[in-house]
């Protein structure tokens, strides 16, 4: 591991616990995201054992209806929120300032205040199990069953609660990042000469803050339905259960998009570096991705094809539906042109890359099913729809997280995952996948309805439920074949060169792992895939004394206002004192932040 | 997007403190008419008429107040991007929730 | 740890030569948009959903007796006045804050404070008018999404006042708000103009747009 040269300012010497509280450095935010990410994927991971395990027979007497419910909503949660989205923000977070030349993002104790939000509502959220049960009418919530009439517990407040603050956390985040990506870009890095993973980042970002807000009203006005006689969503008083199917779609829509573009983002870096070829169409799919983010407002109502909305209504939905397919089917037609004549290196994280493009569109194709109102009539709230979102969301979304990780492993820990174990990891996860979900597609056009605990027999169904829990079990065993090789790999010393892969982007042209101020120099960028275009024209990188960097110094009024931030959303579930003393505790440390010096 | 990093300019023509005060004393103005018209019975152009001159207000404080006009374009596109899904969601809800007289069965 | 203590450089460059708190701050806006969109569709939708009274404005029932309605325009008028008239103090804060003048600040800082104080008085005072005249949360749905609506405007009035005399006091340390002065005094403007537009369509759209209730209902208490 190369020592920069010059006077560079190293975080203050002390304890290692205390350096990664008070940490503002965008490797570190990025790890400690990942691996919290992780843990809770595990945690969404169990849950989703436990649901297959009960339904592996008919008649299972494993978990009870009412933790089952627990279960399956719980399991939603846990994968979008406190997985899935942190596990791409852990991306975003080490590898885009990397990406733009930059030594940070713009707001690094924001960035840290992100992070600590983030751990603090995951873990409310998952206490709720513990303090009178979790939320239990499904990630969706649908109103009235989430009034206290039919949920008296505390669930649902947890629920309502959990997601505001993990949205604080989100948009805090997006709005890093997007200021981050707008301005602070190195030289010669023109808004089309970005990485196609940072444009899905900047596009995410905007989809976060736009779309985070309307569900905060929706999440607000739910609170006060079950807590301060107000009647939003129950028909009783003159209020509409239909408004909230509504306002939550609103957000619900662009959130899938939030949750795939990052993985598009990932596959367009990794097939380009193992197909030793750039990017095809680099502009189509830039573009295709905004678009996707466009067009992700204009279709929500397809979630609620069987609510009685009206001929019109349902033409309107269905059309920007099977339209938002053109932007999906660009890029992947891109992608395999990025493919095609290129010398193709067999990595893992390739294998996971080409298997997204696939499974992908597998998941597309079923959704464009469900795009049509009389098809969807039959498949709503059948397993039809559960086959589509993992196939989207697993085949998609953490294939490519699972292809980013093989990737970035060696620039974020100078250590090379093992490739005869990532390929067992693979092909476990591979199978594991298509022999869990796919049969769920037969299991939905056979009538068996989602969100049942159970099932008698005789009804066609047991076959291919027996075959999915031996596929969850595939899975699972994956994902220790993952952990394995994380465990032996990072007993090994740090011996990964720069740019193992032969990359093209500027994340590739520091030391594995970078030194805490990123680059000795800041790059000058003068094309798409810089470190490709500086071979190709024998350009040396940039030598000498840096001289002094300037480093942000740690603050620990992050973790501090967090804890505020917690507490306010706490007063609701116990004493609103919480909520004033949340409120103080927030109105203090960011005084002291906005006094704290910041060099 | 300038490829070239930019220094941000450390002055700024804008508005000065007597344009500030006039644009004040039209704000009141214009306020003053929307509660006068609405105790008029002016009929059905009412609701247009209060909403263009709240239209107007809106521009005035975003356009000198809020300093878009003398500011980078892309401030004012990120903000038309805000305004623009903002509405649409309105507009969108308010359509498809929209009831009136006739849904009610059996009132004659 | 660094030890020095002086301000970060000032005007740092960026690539769309906007600082980056101003951009973060214009993105919080837009969002904003997005938060006060989906709460005003939600009071429209319920406004005239009520099925029992208090009414915002003045009604006829069914048995052709008149009622009035609970608003009062004449009153809101001078508050909405009031919020308007603390932008123009806040626009001489910033000014007094960018041409150096630092009491010229300071002075319509606290003055645009003490108008967005006065603001949310006149919330008060309406609110505590509106359930003495029996018109709650759980009324009905004008209730509901009345309080709920202005009541986070409020909220979002008095995060900015708070925001307001924090940089007011900061404004008195030794070196005051340092050579950005200008910059922060700006932002928390940008804030404050936001939340009296968001003003700006609630008074016209719940006080002066006239609304009725459902047709056949008789006033219950």
């Amino acid at each position: 591991m190369a020592t920069a040269a010059g006077t560079v300012e190293t975080s203050a010497q002390g304890s290692v616990v205390w350096s990664w509280v008070t940490t503002v450095d965008h490797k570190r935010i990025g790890i400690l995201y990942g691996v919290t990410g992780f843990l809770f994927f595990l945690v969404g991971g169990l849950e989703a054992m436990l649901i297959r395990t009960q339904l592996a027979v008919p008649n299972g007497d494993v978990i009870d209806a009412d933790r089952f419910n627990q279960l399956f909503t719980m399991h939603a949660l846990t994968m979008i929120f406190l997985a899935l989205m942190p596990m791409a923000a852990a991306f975003f977070n080490y590898m885009i300032p990397l990406m733009i030349g930059a030594r940070d993002v713009a707001f690094p104790r924001l960035n840290a205040l992100s992070y600590w939000i983030y751990l603090f509502g995951g873990l409310l959220f998952t206490s709720s199990f513990i303090f009178g049960g979790a939320p239990d009418a499904g990630w969706f919530a649908y109103a009235p069953l989430t009034s206290t009439a039919y949920s008296p517990g505390s669930g649902m407040d947890f629920y309502v609660l959990a997601i505001i603050v993990l949205g604080i956390s989100s948009m805090a985040a997006a709005f890093n990042f997007a200021v981050t990506i707008i301005n602070m870009r190195a030289p010669g890095m023109t808004m089309l000469r970005l990485p196609v993973f940072a444009w899905m980042t900047l596009i995410v970002s905007f989809l976060l803050f736009t779309a985070l807000p309307v569900i905060t009203v929706a999440l607000l006005e739910l609170l006060f339905d079950r807590n301060y006689t107000t009647n939003f969503f129950s028909s009783s008083n003159g209020g509409d259960p239909l408004l909230w199917q509504h306002i939550f779609w609103v957000f619900g829509h662009p959130e899938v998009y939030i949750l795939i573009l990052p993985g598009m983002g990932i596959v367009s870096e990794v097939l380009p570096v193992f197909s030793r070829k750039p990017l095809f169409g680099y502009t189509a799919i830039v573009f295709a991705g905004m678009a996707i983010a466009v067009m992700g407002w204009t279709v929500w109502s397809h979630h609620m094809f069987t609510t009685g909305l009206g001929t019109v209504p349902q033409v309107v939905f269905t059309a920007s539906t099977m339209a938002i397919a053109v932007p999906t089917g660009v890029k992947v037609f891109n992608w395999i042109a990025t493919m095609y004549g290129g010398n193709i290196r067999f990595t893992t994280a390739m294998y996971f890359a080409v298997a997204f493009i696939a499974l992908f569109t597998v998941g597309g194709i079923s959704g464009v099913m469900h795009a049509s109102p009389p098809v969807d009539t039959q498949q709503q709230d059948t397993y039809f729809i559960v086959a589509h979102i993992h196939y989207v969301l697993f085949g998609g979304a953490v294939m490519a997280l699972f292809s980013g990780l093989y990737y970035w492993w060696p620039k974020m820990t100078g250590r090379l995952l093992g490739e005869g174990l990532g390929k067992l990891n693979f092909w476990l996860l591979f199978i594991g996948m298509n022999l869990t979900f796919f049969p769920m597609h037969f299991l939905g056009i056979a009538g068996m309805p989602r969100r049942i605990y159970t099932y008698d027999t005789g009804m066609g169904w047991d076959q291919w439920n027996m075959v999915a829990t031996i596929g969850a079990y595939i899975l699972a065993l994956g994902i220790l074949a993952f952990m394995l090789n994380v465990a032996r790999t990072m007993r090994r010393p740090q011996t990964a060169p720069s740019n193992p892969w032969d990359a093209g982007t500027l994340e590739w042209a520091t030391t594995s792992p970078p030194p805490e101020h990123d680059f000795d120099h800041i790059p000058i960028v003068l094309d798409r895939d810089p470190l490709w275009y500086d071979r190709d024209h024998n350009i040396e990188p940039q030598t000498g004394d840096p001289g002094h960097i300037h480093l942000p110094p740690p603050s620990y009024y992050p973790i501090i206002m967090a804890f505020g931030v917690l507490l306010l959303a706490l007063g609701p579930l116990s004493h609103l004192a919480l909520t004033a003393l949340g409120a103080v505790v927030i109105v203090y440390s960011a005084w002291a932040w906005m006094l704290e010096p910041t060099d | 997007m300038s490829a070239d990093s930019e220094h941000v300019a450390p002055a700024h023509h804008g508005p000065t403190v007597r344009q500030y005060l006039l644009i004040g004393l039209v704000l009141a103005i214009i306020t003053v008419i929307e509660v006068w018209l609405s105790f008029s019975d002016i009929g059905a152009i009412l609701v247009p008429a209060l909403l263009i001159f709240s239209g107007i207000k809106f521009v005035i404080v975003v356009g000198w107040f809020m300093h878009l006009r003398y500011d980078s374009l892309f401030l004012t596109q990120l903000f038309v991007v805000g305004l623009v899904l903002g509405s649409g969601v309105l507009l969108s809800l308010i359509t498809l929730f929209w009831t009136d007289a006739s849904d009610i069965v059996g009132f004659n | 740890m660094a030890a020095a203590t002086h301000d970060a450089p000032a005007h740092p460059p960026t690539n769309t030569g906007v600082d980056n708190r101003k951009l973060l701050m214009w993105g919080f806006l837009a969002s904003e948009c997005l938060f006060f969109g989906s709460l005003i569709a939600t009071y429209l939708i319920f406004r005239d959903e009520s099925i029992i009274g208090p009414f915002p404005h003045d009604w006829v029932d069914i048995n052709g007796t008149e009622h009035e309605g609970v608003l009062d325009i004449p009153l809101t008028s001078i508050s909405t006045f009031v919020l308007l008239m603390s932008s123009v103090t806040m626009v001489l804060a910033v000014y007094g804050a960018r041409i150096g003048r630092p009491q010229m600040m300071k002075v319509w800082l606290l003055a645009t404070a003490v108008l967005g104080l006065g603001f949310l008085g006149f919330q008060a005072y309406e609110f505590v008018a509106f359930v003495d005249e029996g018109l709650t949360l759980g009324t009905n749905q004008f209730g509901a999404s009345f309080f709920v609506l202005t009541g986070l405007h409020g909220t979002h009035v008095g995060v900015g006042v708070l925001v307001l005399l924090l940089t007011l006091l900061g404004s008195f340390r030794r070196n005051g708000l340092g050579p950005n002065a200008g910059d922060h005094v700006e932002i928390v403007g940008l804030y404050w103009h936001f939340v009296d537009i968001v003003w700006i369509i609630i008074f016209t759209v719940v006080y002066l747009i006239p609304s009725a209730p459902p047709p056949g209902v008789i006033e219950f208490f």
